[in-house]
């Protein structure tokens, strides 16, 4: 596993796609097997409740038929709800011990603020294996920070502090893209997230100059 | 047959100044198509682009104003209209009306929409449209984007928003007053019923979206900081949108689901399964989506327990989708089901529809939004919807009603080669982007490895687009050649189908009546009665055009304002003065509207409208007042003097409006004139006063852009003013009619109508004061 955040986005996303190919497959098919089942052939017979010009509508009966399928899907439904709740719960709680980055969304790009006060511009470099929480921001318009791959979003509005966090357990690097059109350069509008040995981290942060 | 001959179809004239229902439906179905036309050349534009990010075909704003254009435009000026075609055309003749409650608001409503998609269009000319995207986003649309285009293109959508009110105010009175004896309300064929859900929604959805414009061109044009400081800002936008935004999905959905109803019944020769369950759950999702908005915000940061409330909701709405979805399809059981074109496309657009539904209980997990939010997934999403369950419906509406309208059949054959380059064009274009689920939308530049997705999806929008083209020729050549429709050429049930194709202007011959159970004809027909009803009238389009110049000039030339402003009075003269006749026939079923006429129940129902353009107004000052973390103390910023004088004022003139209603009652003249005049003085007391208030604080330097405070106040007060400004008008034309002698005993209701609306001004000025004023 990448990160925290894969983690707890693949679990819940296997179970949703599962689910829903199955509900979408099973639907679609038994539709298709009424329309092929059920196809006018010539001569054959007029249904016996078939509605006749000028008459005011009436009802096929099945109200328990469809009860049933209801309380199906609304069992589905509730274990979908309480699963995402449960997910909700470890991506609205970050780890204490996380390392605080500010970030700054601007016309069009990223600054990060680290905790020692270093700023950087597009790039943002965090230790692997330990918890990074995002305070996310905006000095302009509406914008969102996606980390793809990581599976992390958060928007990023002015006048408004938002929080993210994950913990990646494996060096790399990561493209950072704004999710929300944000004027002309909205398309360029991207950093890089790089992920370091936390040996190598060290170094680099304590040879940082801050002014 | 008809008294009042409308001017044959080749003549110009026709069109122009028609009120007839069927005339305005095919004026809206023309002009919807072509708007599809150009929001479709739009999205094959960046389509092309998307192709390969290589390519330099839009720059970046060119890509972004392409996007926005063919998003407002399809959503708003090409879905909707078309539903709205369709509904006029066929919903006066589902339920055995001669035609809507008010044919010259139904002309106006065309008209205004038709001016609206101009203004828009203009902008594309006036150096950049809008290029925000279609939710307008803020502070980017306001403060971030200073170009003339985008405030066209808002005033554009603000004239949209004017014709949607009138024409939901005419479509509500329809249905609830115009239905043939026996036509109760559960037995309305499924696509009135839509039409009527869709109405009731628009109702209460697009005066938010209004307010929203309202605010957002204030701040563009007066300078106000509703969206450009931070204690108002995104977030007070994402509200306002999405309140509209979110029924607005359904509002494009609804006309579709009925015709889905309908034309299930009538080729699969059975009665529609669980029928009442059915509409149930649709009344469900009506009342329902103006409950979920806040799922298009889980990631702004919203307080834990709303983001839940907004899950359960989002969740939630899928059952009586389930429901309603899963009714239609149990209705195929023992049918006999004849597949030509209409059933062919309501059956795909069920398919398509039940992907996008289930895709949209993904996007309701905010766990799942973490990743999917702005991303080709939701793009994906909203077109299987919007595109797919709402577009691809009412094509088959399109085909079902067109022996109808033209009476002329289609080519079957290319009606079929059409629905399979639907099918193919469509899930090629729309399914790989699903699997783009984490691609950013609204960008040129994208991954490589996601190359081979795009061009598939590019293809198959090619594809898409070609099936349009087949769409075209088949209707178009068909309207020539096709083979003779006769009356009901499906066997259809319904009784748009009891009459001629096309029908004749007056719709039946006789009154339709369902009395007992079953249908039969009256022997007269209403309109052979009494004086013969009109079905011309110059002054919809009169109005539209005034008001298309008047704000043309706001962005162009105040000169040209000056003129729209000109016609526009002269229009609005000629309108009221107009003598135009339109009976509502005496027999009719109205529950639950019996005692209630016509006049009444539309001012009520745009009065109720009114409510929320007042209620978001209002709404937005709490909102940006809770967030400002000081505001100043009362009686420091505004005179509390002033206010309370003006209460009072106000006060005073809804009791004389009603003085001088029951003068009228009475058949007292001198009263009547009286008691009208001293409204006129009051109101007219009250804007001089608000004057003197104004001018005060702007010789102090307090203006429009001069803190959150003064923006609310000089607004609301200002929205305010302007409804005080249009009642004076309608009480100057009122008192003038009066002195001739007019509204004595009988014509009275007239100054009933206007009294609830100065009342419902009077009531929004006594929220206004204390909320302003005093704490």
């Amino acid at each position: 596993m990448v990160a925290t955040t894969v983690e707890i986005f693949m679990s819940l996303w296997s179970i949703f796609s599962t689910l829903g190919v199955l509900v979408g497959v099973v639907v679609m098919s038994y539709m298709i097997y009424l329309i092929v089942k059920n196809r006018a052939r010539p001569g054959g017979p007029e249904p016996e409740d078939a509605p006749k010009p000028g008459e005011l509508p009436r009802e096929q009966k099945g109200a328990k038929k469809l009860l049933i399928s209801v309380v199906l899907s609304a069992s589905i439904v509730l274990t979908l709800i309480s699963l995402t709740f449960i997910a909700l719960d470890s991506l609205d709680t970050p780890p204490a011990d996380a390392m605080e980055v500010k970030v700054v969304a601007f016309q069009w790009g990223w600054r990060f603020i680290y905790p020692n006060g270093y700023e950087s511009v597009g790039e943002l470099r965090i230790p692997r294996g330990t918890p990074v929480k995002l305070y996310v921001t905006s000095q302009d318009v509406f914008h969102n920070m996606g980390i793809i791959g990581l599976r992390l979003k958060v928007d990023a509005i002015p006048g408004k502090t938002n929080i993210a966090w994950t913990r990646v357990y494996e060096t790399g690097v990561y493209d950072i893209r704004c999710f929300e059109l944000c004027g002309d350069g909205h398309g360029v509008m991207i950093g890089k997230l790089v992920v370091m040995d936390p040996e190598e981290f060290n170094s680099w942060y304590s040879s940082l100059q801050v002014s | 047959m008809d008294p009042q001959q409308l001017p044959p179809g080749h003549s110009i004239k026709r069109w122009l100044l028609t009120t007839n229902h069927k005339d305005v439906g095919i004026l809206y179905l023309v002009t919807s198509l072509y708007f599809l036309v150009l929001g479709g050349i739009l999205a094959l534009v960046f389509r092309l682009q998307l192709a390969d990010p290589g390519l330099n075909i839009l720059s970046p704003p060119a890509f972004n104003q392409a996007v926005t254009i063919h998003g407002l435009v399809m959503v708003l000026f090409v879905v909707s209209p078309l539903a709205f075609a369709l509904a006029n055309y066929v919903v006066p003749l589902q339920i055995g009306a001669r035609d809507l409650a008010f044919p010259r608001l139904n002309a106006l409503s065309y008209w205004l929409y038709l001016f609206g998609g101009l203004l828009v269009m203009i902008s594309f000319f006036q150096d950049r449209t809008l290029d925000v995207g279609w939710t307008l986003y803020q502070p980017l649309s306001s403060a971030f984007s200073p170009y003339v285009g985008v405030n066209t293109g808002g005033l554009g959508l603000a004239l949209l928003t004017a014709s949607v009110t009138v024409s939901t105010v005419n479509f509500v009175v329809t249905i609830f007053r115009s239905r043939a004896k026996g036509l109760r309300l559960t037995a309305l064929p499924m696509f009135t019923l839509g039409v009527l859900l869709t109405v009731l929604m628009m109702l209460y959805a697009f005066p938010a979206l209004l307010a929203g414009i309202i605010l957002l061109s204030s701040d563009r044009i007066l300078g106000t900081v509703y969206f450009t400081s931070p204690e108002g800002g995104a977030i007070l936008w994402d509200h306002i949108f999405w309140f509209f935004g979110h029924p607005e999905v359904y509002i494009v959905l609804f006309p579709a689901l009925g015709v889905f109803g309908d034309v299930l019944v009538t080729f699969s020769r059975r009665p529609l399964f669980a029928r009442r369950i059915i509409i149930a759950a649709m009344v469900v999702v009506a009342a329902l989506s103006f409950l979920v908005w806040g799922h298009h915000m889980f990631l702004t940061g919203m307080h834990p327990d709303v983001r839940r409330a907004f899950t359960v909701t989002t969740i939630a709405i899928s059952l009586p989708f389930d429901a309603i979805i899963l009714s239609f399809i149990y209705t195929l059981a023992k049918a006999r089901i004849e597949l030509k074109t209409p059933m062919l496309f309501v059956l795909g657009s069920i398919a398509i529809f039940i992907i996008g539904g289930i895709t949209g209980v993904f996007l309701g997990s905010i766990a799942l939004d973490y990743v999917l939010r702005g991303t080709y997934f939701v793009v994906a999403h909203f077109h299987y919807t919007m595109a797919g369950g709402a577009l691809v419906g009412l094509i088959a509406g399109v085909y079902y009603w067109y022996p109808k309208m033209t009476g002329r059949m289609f080519s079957e054959k290319l009606g079929r080669l059409q629905f399979i380059l639907t099918m193919i064009g469509f899930n090629m274009l729309y399914f790989p982007l699903f699997l783009s689920w984490e691609m950013p939308r609204r960008v040129p530049i994208y991954v490589e490895s996601l190359m081979p997705l795009q061009q598939v999806a590019t293809i198959g929008g090619f594809i898409f687009g070609v099936s349009f083209l087949v769409m075209f020729w088949n209707l178009l050549y068909s309207l020539r050649y096709g083979e003779p429709a006769g009356n009901n050429p499906w066997g259809a049930h319904t009784l748009e189908w009891m009459t001629e194709s096309p029908p004749p202007p007056h719709n039946f011959d006789g009154t339709p009546t369902f009395a007992d159970g079953r249908l039969s004809f009256i022997a007269a027909n209403g309109a052979a009665h009494g004086e013969p009803e009109t079905h011309l009238s110059p002054w919809p389009f009169m109005l539209s055009l005034a008001s298309f110049t008047a704000l043309l000039g706001l962005t162009t030339h105040i000169m040209v304002s000056i003129v729209g402003v000109g016609l526009l009075a002269f229009s609005v003269l000629g309108f009221a003065g107009e003598r135009f006749i339109s009976r509502e026939d005496p027999l009719g079923e109205r529950w639950p509207f019996d005692r209630v006429d016509r006049m009444k129940l539309a001012w009520w129902t745009f009065i109720s409208s009114e409510v929320v353009l007042f209620g978001v107004v209002l709404s937005a000052y709490v909102y940006v007042r809770t967030a400002s973390a000081t505001w100043p103390a009362p009686g420091t910023l505004l005179d509390i003097g002033h206010g309370a004088m003006n209460t009072f004022i106000l006060l005073t003139s809804s009791l004389t409006v009603v003085l001088a209603l029951a003068s009228a009652r009475t058949g007292n003249r001198t009263g009547t004139v009286g008691f009208l005049a001293a409204t006129l003085a009051l109101g007219a007391l009250f804007l001089f006063n608000k004057y003197g208030e104004w001018s005060e604080l702007f010789s102090h330097g307090i203006t429009f852009s001069s803190s959150l405070p003064a923006s609310t106040f000089f607004l609301t007060t200002g929205i305010h003013g302007a409804h005080v400004f249009a009642g004076l008008l309608a009480l100057g034309y009122l008192l003038a009619r009066a002195l001739k002698g007019a509204y004595l005993g009988k014509g009275h209701e007239t100054l009933e109508y206007f009294g609830y609306y100065w009342h419902f001004v009077d009531i929004v000025w006594v929220f206004i004061f204390p909320l302003f004023y005093l704490v």
